[in-house]
Formats: structure tokens, sequence, C-alpha cells
């Protein structure tokens, strides 16, 4: 009998082990499944959050990209101006530039202002006086207040 | 739990990524951009794009570059090329080591690539909404032990947990998952803004080893851009006889065009260079118009491509390894945009190259990657499939309707409520379809099974719901419910899905060269359908009126029918749709009857069997929609 009991008491203890580990393995799994569950779906909502954000952002962005890839030409004929003086020209140029505005374009004023590293893009250092923009080379331009393209400037220095 | 960033600090740019949703993703700094310019005004604070801006006007304090002096003495050689060449001035600070001077104030190496990772963190955190402490930084393979720990000192000045510093090949394998190759031999090509890095590395379970580094240190983009300047300067001056490379403002012109013209060509074969008004003269203004081809491109940077045969060759040397060992090639860095470098890279190792990632982009996914296999995000991963092919039933006159459409991520679940296409009908069959094309007899069937003891009611008025669930395993159960008595009938499809790559691409070409035929086929059987269900709703109709409607309407519309039913198999689509019309039109009258005599408008509920049965989108994802709808028919 007593050696029944010590052969039997063995393997219930073992059983027993055998059990506390499984409940450990689950719980540790059901704890990183809760983890993963929970980090899927909080990037789910960012991700909507994000989709909705990105969906109010969308018109400006189609804007920007449009807008950029015109500015060229608008600087070229503003060059072109620069050389013939041509009044027709003027005129275009002024009503394209009413354009611009009503869609939300401003330029930037650079010109005699002190240099701006968040609206302007230094080019040169010439004579002058220090940290002020001496001239602006290619115009500058923002879209609602938020920077399209920088300024391209001069800038003094003793 | 807080997310991992992985970062790849570069020389030139830095770029970051992190995982959400299972995949790596790159993101924007606060300026929109998906890379971030490794400048830095430490006096001033200023990092990335401000500070690239305002570089001429403050060449002293602009620190660029900071990556080539990182964990180095102020001895080491490198150190000395980099003083003599670059605007700011580089000290020897505590221990010998190489530091930067600005406005008086000594800074680190550490401390300046740590104002470049604290602007990261701080825009990502701006963007993904949420703290991130956590950080795996990459460096290039061949830094030794004092450059990582101070890449890893940078990191945790910038206020992260550096959880791993890994080595940018290992991060671009990585993005590849080229992980899960069991002992494959890798060769990274690295060609990016300012340096050419080669590695050779070896997988085996999961872990990357280095075999052999090699590159140069100053080989990048800007050497490419340089030739393409100069190569049109010397055109405008043998043309115009003017030298342009002293004019500050045309040469910032013709350097965007420069990089603009050689971005180009790796999608064109020939641009134009065109900058108005470039300088002008005594003769008035000049402008500069100039073709470049895509060959003369290659020609003008040959020299530089041919730089990075060399240490291809003595990588491969060191590595112990020959061509014919490498099993992949990933391509990384901006450069390795050009076709040429791609062919070159090619013809070398006579194997074509991993290039499908954004290859500025790809060591910062990488990294991100490499994040998620430590929060175990990766795994997760694997799990989340999508189903290959279109999965659905067969509905009346052989259609296969669909319920879960391809690329579909699973687990999901979709139901849909049909009904009986005969009156009395007291059994359905539903067979469960595969496939992507119109017709049921096109499609793989995967299983069928009836539901029985459908208490007889006239056609369309029982309804029956259909349930696919694909779980997280791939596995597929279809039931089908009868809404009145709740008698459900279920089948489970394992690995139905279990297609090879091929079967599916083969399923879905076919069905794209089927498309045009498919859908006539289709809209034939509808047409019959709708053809038929109009046939049954006017018979009622007559029945239930009685004689609350004249003899003579009731003889119009039962000769219609009769029109119809005689040959609905035979006539063409366009007679039977012209049938349909007619009949429909003379049905209206009975309304028109009923209501002169006030009474009920027989029929009226069931008008519906067979009009716009495919509406899938109908009955989406369990959503308790009210049950009416009586969206197709199931054959009997």
């Amino acid at each position: 009998m007593k050696e029944n009991k010590k052969e039997g008491g063995i393997p219930s203890k073992k059983i027993q082990e055998n059990y506390e580990n499984q409940i450990k393995e689950l719980q540790d799994k059901v704890e990183s499944l809760d983890n993963s569950w929970k980090r899927a779906l909080a990037d789910y909502s960012n991700l909507e959050k994000r989709t909705a954000e990105e969906k109010e952002n969308f018109l400006t962005i189609v804007k920007i990209q449009i807008i950029e890839s015109f500015l060229p030409f608008f600087d070229n004929l503003e060059k072109i101006q620069e050389h013939l003086k041509d009044e027709g020209l003027h005129l275009t140029l002024k009503d394209l530039q009413k354009a611009l505005k009503n869609i939300g374009v401003e330029e930037i004023e650079a010109e005699g202002k002190d240099f701006d590293h968040n609206f302007m893009e230094a080019i040169e250092v010439q004579p002058g006086e220090k940290n002020k923009v001496l001239k602006v080379i290619q115009k500058g331009y923002l879209l609602n207040g938020n920077l399209l393209r920088p300024a391209k400037v001069a800038v003094g220095q003793q | 739990m807080s997310k991992i960033l992985g970062i790849d600090l570069g020389t030139t740019n830095s770029c970051m990524a992190v995982m959400e949703g299972g995949s790596a993703k790159v993101i924007p700094n606060a300026e929109g951009a998906n890379t971030t310019p490794s400048i830095v005004v430490p006096d001033q604070n200023i990092v990335g794009i401000p500070a690239k801006r305002q570089q001429v006007v403050n060449p002293k304090n602009t620190i660029f570059s900071i990556k080539r002096l990182m964990g180095r003495r102020f001895d080491d050689p490198e150190v000395q090329r980099i003083k003599g060449d670059y605007p700011y001035e580089i000290v020897e600070g505590k221990n010998g080591l190489a530091c930067v001077e600005v406005e008086g104030k000594t800074y680190t190496p550490q401390e300046i690539s740590a104002k470049i990772l604290a602007k990261m963190k701080t825009d990502a955190e701006a963007f993904v909404g949420q703290k991130i402490t956590k950080a795996i930084i990459t460096v290039p393979a061949y830094f030794n032990d004092s450059q990582r720990t101070a890449t890893k000192e940078a990191g945790q000045i910038a206020g992260f947990e550096v959880d791993r510093i890994i080595n940018e090949p290992t991060a671009s394998s990585l993005a590849y998952g080229l992980d899960k190759k069991a002992n494959e031999k890798i060769v990274v090509y690295d060609l990016g803004g300012g340096t050419f890095d080669v590695s050779v590395l070896e997988i085996g379970d999961g872990v990357f080893e280095v075999k052999a580094t090699n590159g140069d240190t100053y080989l990048g983009g800007d050497d490419f851009d340089q030739k393409v300047i100069n190569w049109l300067l010397e055109e405008f001056k043998k043309e115009n006889g003017v030298d342009l490379s002293k004019d500050r403002q045309a040469m910032q012109r013709l350097k965007d065009a420069a990089e603009k013209a050689k971005i180009e060509l790796s999608s064109t074969l020939e641009t134009e260079i065109n900058i108005p008004f470039i300088t002008a003269d005594s003769s008035g203004p000049k402008h500069l118009n100039i073709k470049l081809t895509r060959a003369k491109l290659e020609q003008l940077v040959d020299e530089l491509i041919q730089r990075t045969i060399k240490p291809m060759e003595n990588a491969l040397k060191d590595s112990g390894l020959s061509k014919s060992d490498i099993n992949e090639v990933v391509l990384v860095g901006g450069m390795t945009r050009m076709p040429k470098v791609t062919q070159v890279v090619k013809d070398f190792f006579g194997k074509e190259p991993n290039k499908s990632i954004n290859p500025d982009e790809v060591v910062a996914l990488g990294a991100a990657i490499q994040g998620g296999v430590l929060t175990g995000d990766v795994k997760d991963v694997l799990l989340l499939d999508v189903t290959p092919l279109t999965l659905g039933i067969e509905t009346l006159g052989g259609v296969s309707t669909p319920l879960i459409n391809r690329n579909t991520t699973i687990p999901t679940q979709k139901s849909q409520v049909f009904s009986t296409a005969a009156d009395s009908q007291t059994s359905v069959e539903i067979n469960v379809l595969q496939g992507e094309r119109n017709m049921a007899s096109d499609n793989k069937s995967l299983g069928r099974f009836m539901l029985d003891g459908i208490p007889p009611a006239p056609r369309g008025i029982p309804q029956i719901e259909v349930i696919f669930d694909i779980d997280a395993n791939g596995i597929l159960n279809v039931t089908a419910k009868d809404k009145a008595t709740n008698k459900e009938q279920k089948i489970t499809i394992q690995g139905g899905t279990g297609l090879s790559k091929e079967e599916v691409e083969k399923m879905v070409k076919e069905s794209e060269l089927h498309a045009d035929e498919d859908k006539k086929r289709k809209e034939e059987v509808e047409t019959r359908n709708l053809a038929d269900g109009l046939c049954y709703t006017a018979e009622k109709s007559v029945k239930d009126a009685g004689d609350k409607i004249p003899e003579d309407l009731k003889k119009d519309i039962e000769e219609k029918v009769k029109g119809i039913r005689d040959n609905l198999q035979t006539d063409s689509v366009e007679t039977l749709k012209q049938k349909t019309q007619e009949l429909s039109s003379i049905l209206q009258k009975i309304g028109e009857h009923m209501y002169k005599q006030g009474g009920p408008t027989p029929g009226s509920q069931d008008q519906n069997p067979g009009n716009g049965s495919n509406d899938q989108d109908k009955g989406k994802d369990g959503d308790n929609k009210k049950d009416e709808p009586v969206e197709g028919e199931i054959v009997e």
C-alpha cells in the first residue's frame, strides 16, 4: 500500500507540474495574442484617422503638384518679360498672378528682408548688409500660408 | 506597447520607418519628405532641409556628413582628409576623438547625429500619434565597435532606447524578405548620394553573417550630377563662347536641370534641357537648349560606374566566393535607379537583382522590419493572408455569384440572402465555386451540399442566408440557413484555397482573357432569368387580381407571357429584352385598375425575384440589414 501510494504520488505531482506549465504557457500566449490584437486594432484606428486626414489633404497635395510643375514656366515668362517689356505679356502675367492668388498661391516677400531659412534658400553670398536678402534669384511661393517653394536668394555678408 | 522606429542614419540623407498593420511603412518628416538631409546647425538647432537652405550663408556652422566622423580618432587619416575639405571646424576632443567646433562650442559626432535622430523622433511621434521610445539604427557593415558604440550613444542622447544596431545590407535583405531563405549568399550593392558600399552576406537560420565588405566612400549620385553639369558647361561654351561656371545663379539653375535630366533619363531615352535666359552678354540674352540622350549620359558617367566593379571583385575575393555562388543581389541607393547601373550589376553577377523596393527607403524599411521581429509583429504578418481567388456560389442559369472577392485579407466573413427559383421548391443545392469567371462551369467547384426542408412557398419567398467564413488558416466554412425554419447545413473546405501560385495566375489570366465573352454570357443568362421571373409575376398578378381587371387585359398579358415562355431559351437577348419590356409596361396597367377600384395591389411583394440578382455589396460582413432583399436565386 505504502509503495503504491508513493508510486502514485510521483506521477500525479508530475501531472500537476505539467498542467501548471501548460497553464503558464497558455497564459503567456493569451497575453501575447491580446497584445498583438490590441496593437493591430490601434494600428487600424490610426490608419483610419490618417486616411481621413489624407483625404482632406488630398486636394491640397494635388494642387501643390500641379502648381509646382507650372511654376518654372511662370518664372521663365517673367524672365522673358524683363527683356521684352511687352505690354501684352505684361497684362497676361498680371492675370496669371491674379489666378494664382485666387487659388491661394502667394509670393514670398524676400528682397530686403532678413534671411529666413524656413522660407528661403541661400544660393550665394554677396558683399552687403549681413544676413539681408540682397536679391531674389527665383521667387518663392506659399500655398495657403504653407511653403510651396522656397525663394532662392542672394544673401549679404561683410 | 511602444513602436520601434527603424532609422537609416545616412551620410547625406536619413530615413525612418515603422511597422504598421503588419507591414513596414516610411514615415515622412514634418516637411512632408520621406528622407531628411543629414545636415545640422547645432547652435541654432536647425536640422534637415532648413539647414541645407542656409548652408551657403553659414558654411562654418553647418555640419554635414557627420557620419564620416562617427567614432573616429582625430588622427585617423579619414578625419584628416575631411578636415582639409570641409568648411566646418574639426578638432580633437576627449580621448583623442574627432569632434566639431561651432561658435566656440565643441560637439561630439554623437551629439550632432543625436540632433538628426531627435528631429526624426519628434516627426515620427507626430505622425503615428504616440510616443516612440525605441529605435533600431543601421550602420555600414564595415563600422567597427567604436563607430557602432558612437551610433548607439547618438540614439541614447536623442532619447531613444536603442534596441539594436544592425548592418545596412542586413536591413536591405530583410526588407526583401531574404531572411526566410536558408544558406544563401547575398550581395548588397549600395550606391547612394555620397558613398558606395558593397557587402557579401551569408544567411543561415535567419541569421546574417557579413562575409566581406568593400566600397568607395567618396562615390555617389552627386558625382554623377557633376559629370552632367560639366558636360553642359562645355557644350554651352562651345556654342556661345561663354563660361557659366563663375555665374552662381546660372550654376544653380544648371545643377537643378542636370539632376532633373538624370532622373528623367532613367525612364526615357532622351530629354531636352531648357534653361531660357541663363545669361546675357553684349549681344543680348542667351538660352541653354541641349539634348541629352540616355546613351550620352551613360557615356559621361561610365567611368564612375566602372569604379564600382573593382570593389565588387574585391569583396567577392575576400569572401572566398565566386560569382556563381551568389544567390541574390540587392540594389540600394538612389543611383541604382539608373538602368545602366542595374545592367552592370546584372552582367557582373549574371543574375537579375532585387530592385522592386524604393532604393532610398529600403534600409529604413528593413530596420523597421527588424523592429517588428523583436516585438513579434512580424510573426503575425505571416498569418494575414489574402484569398488568391474569388469565392462564390452558383445561382440560377449557371451564373457564378461572388461572395468574397479575390485579394480580400483573411480572416473574413460575408453573407448574402438568396431565394428559390421555383414554386414549392423545398431544397437548394449550394455549389461553392472558386475562380474569376462569370459562369459557374468555368470555375472550380470546391464542394456542394443540399439544404432541404424548406417549407413549400412561391418562388422568391424563402430567404436562404449563405455565409462564407474564412478563418486565419484559410479554412473556408460555408453555411446555408433557411431563415424561416432556422434549419442550416454547412460544409468545411480545408485548403480549398491551397492552389499553387501558377494555378492561381493561370486562373486569373484566363478570366482576363475571357472577360468580354463571359460578360456576354452572364448578361444573357440574367436576361432570361429576368424574363422568366417577370412571366411568373405576371401570372400570379393576373390570378390574384381575379375579376378586378378587364378580360382583354388579362388576355393580352397571357399572350405576352406565352410569347416569352415559348421561346425563352431560343430568342436572342435583344428580342427577349424587348418582350420583357412590353410585358412589364402592360403589367403596370394591372396596378392602375386595382387602384381605380381601391383594392390591394397583388403581386407587388415579389416583384423582385431575379432583379438585381448579383448586388454583392448588400449583406456585407454580417450587418443586419432588413431581411427583405432577395438578391438572387439558387439553382434547384
